[in-house]
């Protein structure tokens, strides 16, 4: 079965080369091109696709602000022939980012990114002591090591260190794949904890440092097998 | 885009990188043809855009369209082109009002018209190539 996708993109040459390289990888169907945000966002939020192809600068409206009014977030790989993008890209947590123009070679190494788990695609970020966040404008490094637990704040989560706060702009259930799962846990929708940092268990609670953190049933089991009891 | 063993046998006009144009299409002419051809279509939209963003001393629209038109050198195997629209784009970021980017300004639409007229040639001669294979 092939996964689908849209194209977004104001450059009639690109998304003609999106659409050969699509055809071609034999692994996607284009349900359409659309050549500005306000018509993309009005299929898309009528149609669900897997994959979105996406333009940054459009006339209009740009593809940043097309993903902060999608009701729902497919897999995203950005088109742009801007490499300033990219931090960006990290941002929203795109699955790719391909510079225009592109070789088939590289768009297939994006549709890879695509086929890879959930969780596996980005190992540098799951298997190494520390992580990076944007906070004030800036990107900043946390050791894992530093970091008590991750609390949910809607669009936002707070990362609570030993000696401080931050709040940036992400989501449990992202975070939960991108962190080492060898520290974290998640043990309720709102919270991932350091498994580490845990000073004692209560029920359907947990303590870290003064901080009392539920535990959901759903997880309660994972977080007893992951602790070393005797 | 048609296999990894390709041949080159058609001559591309010396300004046009080869190599970068084989590294996207490798001997797909009819493509590369297609690809020209579309670019052409598009091409004085494009490019008239950038003139009235500039005479309007509009410079949010006029980095806007440079920043449209430049990755069609890319894909027409002119990346210098491309480079020189990224530089360009780079200046309208700067800049306060157009008069500031005359000269890059009269530069850049002498280097766009030229780019055009020489896809124009290497369309027409591909088409031509690609009729006698038909």
């Amino acid at each position: 079965m092939k996964w689908t996708c849209v194209i977004v993109e104001d450059l009639q040459v690109a998304a003609d080369y999106l659409v050969k390289c699509c055809e071609k990888s034999a692994l996607l169907q284009v349900k359409g091109h659309f050549t500005n945000v306000e018509e993309a966002l009005d299929y898309l939020n009528k149609n669900s696709v897997d994959v979105l192809f996406l333009d940054v600068e459009m006339p209009g409206a740009t593809g940043f602000d097309l993903l902060d009014q999608l009701a729902y977030y497919p897999k995203v790989i950005l088109t742009t022939s801007k490499s300033e993008y990219a931090y960006n890209a990290f941002e929203y947590n795109v699955t790719d980012f391909l510079k225009k123009p592109f070789t088939y070679q590289r768009f297939q190494e994006s549709l890879n990114k695509l086929t890879t788990p959930a969780g596996e695609n980005n190992i540098s970020s799951t298997a190494t002591d520390h992580i990076f966040i944007k906070c004030d404008g800036k990107l900043v490094r946390l050791n894992n090591d530093d970091i008590l637990f991750i609390e949910s704040m809607g669009d936002y989560v707070k990362f609570v260190t030993i000696d401080k706060k931050y709040i940036t702009h992400n989501t449990i259930k992202n975070l939960e794949e991108k962190v080492n799962r060898q520290c974290f846990i998640k043990v309720h929708r709102s919270y991932i904890i350091n498994i580490n940092k845990i000073d004692d268990i209560r029920e359907n609670d947990l303590f870290i440092k003064g901080n009392e953190i539920p535990v959901s049933k759903a997880h309660k089991a994972d977080v007893l097998k992951r602790l070393n009891i005797i | 885009m048609s296999g990894s063993n390709f041949s080159k046998k058609f001559i591309f006009n010396e300004k046009i990188d080869s190599d970068y144009l084989y590294s996207l299409y490798e001997d797909d002419y009819q493509y590369i043809e297609e690809i020209f051809g579309t670019t052409l279509a598009h091409f004085d939209e494009d490019y008239n855009s950038i003139r009235t963003a500039y005479e309007a001393n509009n410079l949010l629209e006029l980095k806007k369209a440079i920043h449209k038109i430049k990755p069609t050198f890319g894909f027409c195997g002119l990346p210098l082109v491309q480079h020189i629209c990224k530089e360009f784009e780079d200046f309208c970021q700067k800049a306060n009002t157009s008069n500031e980017l005359k000269s890059e300004y009269q530069q850049i639409v002498i280097t766009l018209a030229e780019s055009k007229e020489l896809i124009a040639t290497e369309y027409n001669k591909l088409k031509e190539f690609n009729s006698n294979f038909l």
